[in-house]
């Protein structure tokens, strides 16, 4: 039952696909074109442009770098994620206060934000505590501060300092789709009964607790990639052209002389492509459900 | 005048025959009780009757006037769901009130009959409560009131007492018989719970996979199931498998009566409880006590039989007195009264 | 004197040592630590890349070496011409985002909450690839259908219809490049919230003779309401804070003193070493307050929508 006009319904869908796919289509026909001034479709046509991307040697490494970023994000941000919210849910419920104060703050700052805080920390005001801290204390830990206070900015620059950051600024998503999978699937009861069985903490992390929030991690982590994959601020502020990935690349063509503008069609269209896999990929494995995505999401009605 | 008349009902989703050609008349001020297990089409049927399905063909009369194409708005019906489906953000009253609001009515007129309606089901103090802050059988004696409020001709409820304590369960289900009676109202009654269908039906229909199989007074249904799933389903009875030979069902000394063919086959034996007899003379067939189930006045004892060979279980139920003086492993002498007993082919539907 | 009692692992505990505080102490710490050691390592890696940034930002906005703790900083940023504009801009913007995104993602978030699961899902797919889908990517397909040789625009040239479509860096092009992903996050966002109606409601309305529109006047709209308001409250704060496809899309007519965001303001004072970083952090404290007000409102109007469901 909808309540709604059909035919409404029908015009309603039929103008927000368009609106979607359009300037997808626009893009891709733009990728295969040779000079495209004065009508609706292109002059000429080519697959020239995308040999010459993958031929280009720039375009693979900034791609290459974006993947194995993400994928690295992932894996970091499940293994410290998963055991925090099992932790929070069957020992420790106070945990929950600090991790979702946490998670609140990459949806409350603009990451651009965030990476201009991280600039800060890292260059200046942690060294500076830290060489003041030193002068305060004994010869020899004040060295090992002092050593730290030096290294610290050296990791500007780094793919560390990015790993770290995405990590934080994309847990969120991993966090509420862990936890609302754990609430699902009764992990305290079933972390009970595994206590009676016998088990210890990790045995229990890895046999019961994983296999059963399989479709949260999925999703959650998928949003994690996606999220690192277009990452555009933090790689930008703290690392600048040494560590370029596709967004900054892109950006940078886009800038360019236009003979270059045909590459990030393709770039643009393979993103595309890599995050509509991803999408079906969230869909499929939470059954048709939304993600949940925010803070309160549980109270939009959505738990039975 | 305001009777419900349903000829050749069905329903089919693809190849699931939900509803198999259902025709059923029903009286106008009659209670009647659609019973049978999920998925055996009652539901179905009721909705049907309420226009929120559209059976695949069959006529649908309500006081005579062909309903079957018309949609819920226009059919004078009121309904009561499984879950109360009371408005959230409205009082009590404002929910009574809401088919009335919908058809215009002037304020003027609504309250008084919003009072009255509340008076009836006994809700007069809480009437300016939200449903969440009544208890579930308050809720649903809101939402009665609120299908009685446009006056319907029927009044359908679907499992209406299905979320409810077993407490508040025999209560409110009396509640709903007393007003139904009073309002002399024409009354669809769904449920899966054969005791409520008997306590305050006019007429049982019992239903299995979209088909009546049985429509009498509570009475008869109990006493005279005519097919083996009425049989099995209402009322509580032994169910045995026996062979008959010769147009006879026997089993040593404990059962001996006609077959429904001559000739040999096997059969379903079922018989109440309370016709096994306990005999002092001798007559019978012996069987051991396994096990006793005290159960207030009456008590319930768990027999095992033997005879050539075969064995059968059973249960007899006799006053609690009487098991007292039983002990688990004494053997008695047993034999079973035939004159309720039912006999049914096994492949029988 | 206190005898050694042997205990079942051997090590033999004196009374005495049994009654110490420093026992009691070092018993307290190994079972906090335990209470909390799984959620350490996240606590942390959280707490330094996200917490200890928020506290170095807002401490920016009111100190710097040379003037010690003071509020001239705000003051600069509210009396200059270029950060009242983008401030206001900036607002203007994200509220005109967040009322397309409510007026046309409720009723799509409506719709799809209905849709049996195959086509759902396949609607949810778009959803969430269009929500992702920002940045330098999404600038670029504007400009490929849009912009002055785009598809949409050289189409509308060929049959004939005297319209151009908003040009890249003006206003108007960035409301419609937000509500690219802002409509279909604003579905993703309200989407569970949708099945709070339920269908014996639709039925019960039906049965008391309630037309549709009647049924969302009095039923349906009060209850879903609270949810579309707390849905388009977060597509304010969250365009207020996009950054990459403003900059993608809107640098140039930025640096032409054209068009002001409080985004493209940060960003501006933080690439080119303008030595004003304290205004940037001023605006990204302004934000921030910006943020943490939008989520307290949020929770209230989340606690006010369930008012009547307990």
């Amino acid at each position: 039952m909808v309540f709604v006009n059909k035919f409404a319904r029908w015009t309603f869908f039929t103008a927000i696909i368009l609106y979607v796919l359009i300037p997808m289509l626009a893009v891709l026909v733009y990728s295969f074109s040779t000079r495209w001034t004065s009508n609706i479709l292109p002059d000429g046509y080519t697959l020239s442009h995308w040999g010459d991307s993958f031929r280009d040697e720039r375009l693979r490494a900034a791609l290459w770098r974006t993947l194995w970023m993400a994928g690295a994000v992932l894996i970091f941000d499940i293994l410290l994620v998963v055991p925090a919210v099992y932790w929070q849910r069957v020992r420790n419920p106070r945990i929950r206060i600090f991790t979702e104060l946490l998670a609140a703050i990459p949806f409350a700052l603009p990451f651009i934000v965030i990476a201009f805080g991280i600039l800060r920390i890292v260059g200046t005001s942690a060294p500076t505590v830290l060489f003041e801290i030193a002068d305060v204390l004994p010869g020899f830990l004040g060295d090992r501060l002092v050593s730290i206070g030096n290294w610290l900015p050296t990791m500007l620059g780094t793919p560390w300092i990015i790993l770290f950051g995405h990590a934080a600024i994309a847990f969120p998503f991993l966090y509420w789709a862990v936890d609302g999978s754990m609430a699902a699937a009764n992990i305290g009861r079933l972390n009970e009964a595994a206590q009676m069985c016998g088990a210890t903490p990790i045995q229990i992390l890895r046999l019961v607790v994983l296999p059963n929030i399989g479709a949260g991690l999925a999703a959650g982590g998928m949003l994690v990639f996606a999220t690192s994959f277009g990452e555009f601020a933090l790689v930008q502020i703290l690392a600048g052209a040494r560590f370029e990935n596709i967004s900054l690349y892109s950006l940078d063509l886009l800038n360019n002389t236009t003979s270059q503008v045909e590459k990030l069609a393709v770039l643009t269209i393979v993103t595309f492509a890599i995050l509509f896999a991803i999408s079906i990929g969230v869909v499929y494995l939470n059954r048709g459900q939304g993600s949940r995505l925010l803070p309160g999401a549980r109270a939009m009605g959505g738990e039975k | 005048m305001s009777g419900v008349s349903l000829n050749g009902i069905s329903k089919h989703f693809g190849n699931v025959r939900a509803l198999d050609d259902v025709s059923v008349e029903i009286a106008s001020g009659e209670l009647i009780a659609l019973l049978g297990p999920s998925g055996c089409g009652k539901t179905t049927l009721l909705r049907s009757v309420a226009g929120l399905e559209q059976p695949t063909s069959g006529v649908i009369r309500i006081g005579g006037k062909d309903v079957s194409h018309e949609p819920p708005r226009k059919r004078p019906i009121g309904m009561v769901f499984q879950s109360y489906a009371l408005f959230p953000n409205m009082t009590i009253r404002e929910n009574v009130g809401f088919p009335l609001k919908v058809r215009k009515e002037s304020s003027d007129k609504i309250r008084p009959k919003v009072e009255e309606l509340l008076e009836l089901v006994g809700l007069s103090s809480q009437a300016d409560r939200y449903p969440h802050q009544v208890s579930g059988g308050q809720q649903q004696r809101g939402a009665l009131a609120r299908a009685l409020a446009p006056s319907p001709e029927v009044l359908l409820l679907d499992e209406p007492l299905s979320a409810l304590d077993a407490l508040v369960r025999t209560r409110l289900r009396d509640e709903i018989r007393r007003i139904q009676q009073l309002v002399k109202i024409t009354a669809i009654y769904v449920t899966h719970d054969q005791s409520e269908a008997m306590a305050i039906a006019d007429r049982v229909a019992v239903m299995n996979h979209g088909k009546i199989e049985q429509i009498a007074e509570p009475p008869e249904i109990y006493e005279d199931p005519s097919t083996k799933f009425s049989a099995g389903f209402v009322g509580n009875r032994n169910a045995i498998e026996l062979a008959s030979t010769n147009g006879r069902v026997e089993f040593g000394g404990f059962v001996s009566c006609a077959a429904p063919s001559i000739g040999s086959q096997r059969v379903v034996l079922f018989f109440r409880p309370e016709d096994v007899e306990f005999m002092e003379d001798g007559s019978g067939h012996p069987a051991m006590v396994e096990n006793k189930l005290f159960l207030g006045s009456l008590s319930r004892v768990y027999l095992l039989l033997e005879s050539g060979g075969a064995s059968v279980r059973l249960y007899a139920d006799i006053s609690s007195r009487q098991a007292l003086r039983l002990q688990i492993g004494q053997i008695v002498n047993v034999k079973l009264q035939t004159e309720h007993a039912r006999v049914f082919p096994v492949d029988a539907q | 004197m206190a005898k050694a009692v042997p205990t079942p692992t051997g090590a033999g505990i004196t009374e005495e040592k049994l009654s110490s505080s420093r026992f009691r102490l070092g018993r307290w710490v190994r079972e906090g630590l335990a209470a909390w050691l799984p959620a350490l390592p996240l606590l942390i890696v959280a707490g330094a890349f996200l917490l200890l940034p928020t506290i170095q930002i807002v401490y920016q906005s009111v100190h710097n070496s040379e003037l010690g703790w003071t509020l001239q900083f705000w003051k600069d940023t509210f009396q200059s011409n270029g950060g009242r504009k983008s401030i206001l801009t900036s607002i203007r913007l994200g509220l005109i985002s967040a009322t397309i995104a409510l007026f046309i993602g409720a009723p799509l978030a409506w719709l799809i909450s209905r849709m049996l699961t195959a086509k759902r899902s396949v609607w949810l797919a778009l959803m969430n690839v269009s929500a992702n889908f920002g940045g330098i990517g999404l600038a670029f397909s504007y400009v490929a259908a849009l912009g002055t040789y785009g598809m949409v625009t050289l189409a509308f040239k060929d049959i004939g219809i005297n319209f151009t479509p908003p040009q890249v860096g003006t206003l108007a092009s960035l409301i419609l490049a937000y509500s690219y992903s802002n409509v279909p996050l604003f579905v993703l966002l309200t989407l569970p919230a949708m099945s709070i109606l339920r269908t014996d409601w639709m039925e019960a309305a039906e049965v008391a003779a309630a037309s549709r529109f009647q049924f969302w006047r009095y039923v349906g709209l009060p209850i879903l309401a609270p949810f579309f308001i707390a849905g388009w409250l977060l597509i304010f704060t969250w365009s207020l804070g996009i950054y990459g496809l403003a900059y993608a899309l809107g640098a140039n007519a930025s640096a032409a003193g054209q068009l002001r965001l409080i985004t493209l303001y940060i960003g501006l004072f933080l690439n080119t070493s303008a030595g004003r970083e304290e205004r940037a952090a001023v605006m990204a404290a302004l934000l921030l307050g910006m943020a943490a007000v939008s989520l307290i409102l949020y929770r209230l109007i989340l606690r006010w929508a369930l008012r009547w469901f307990s």
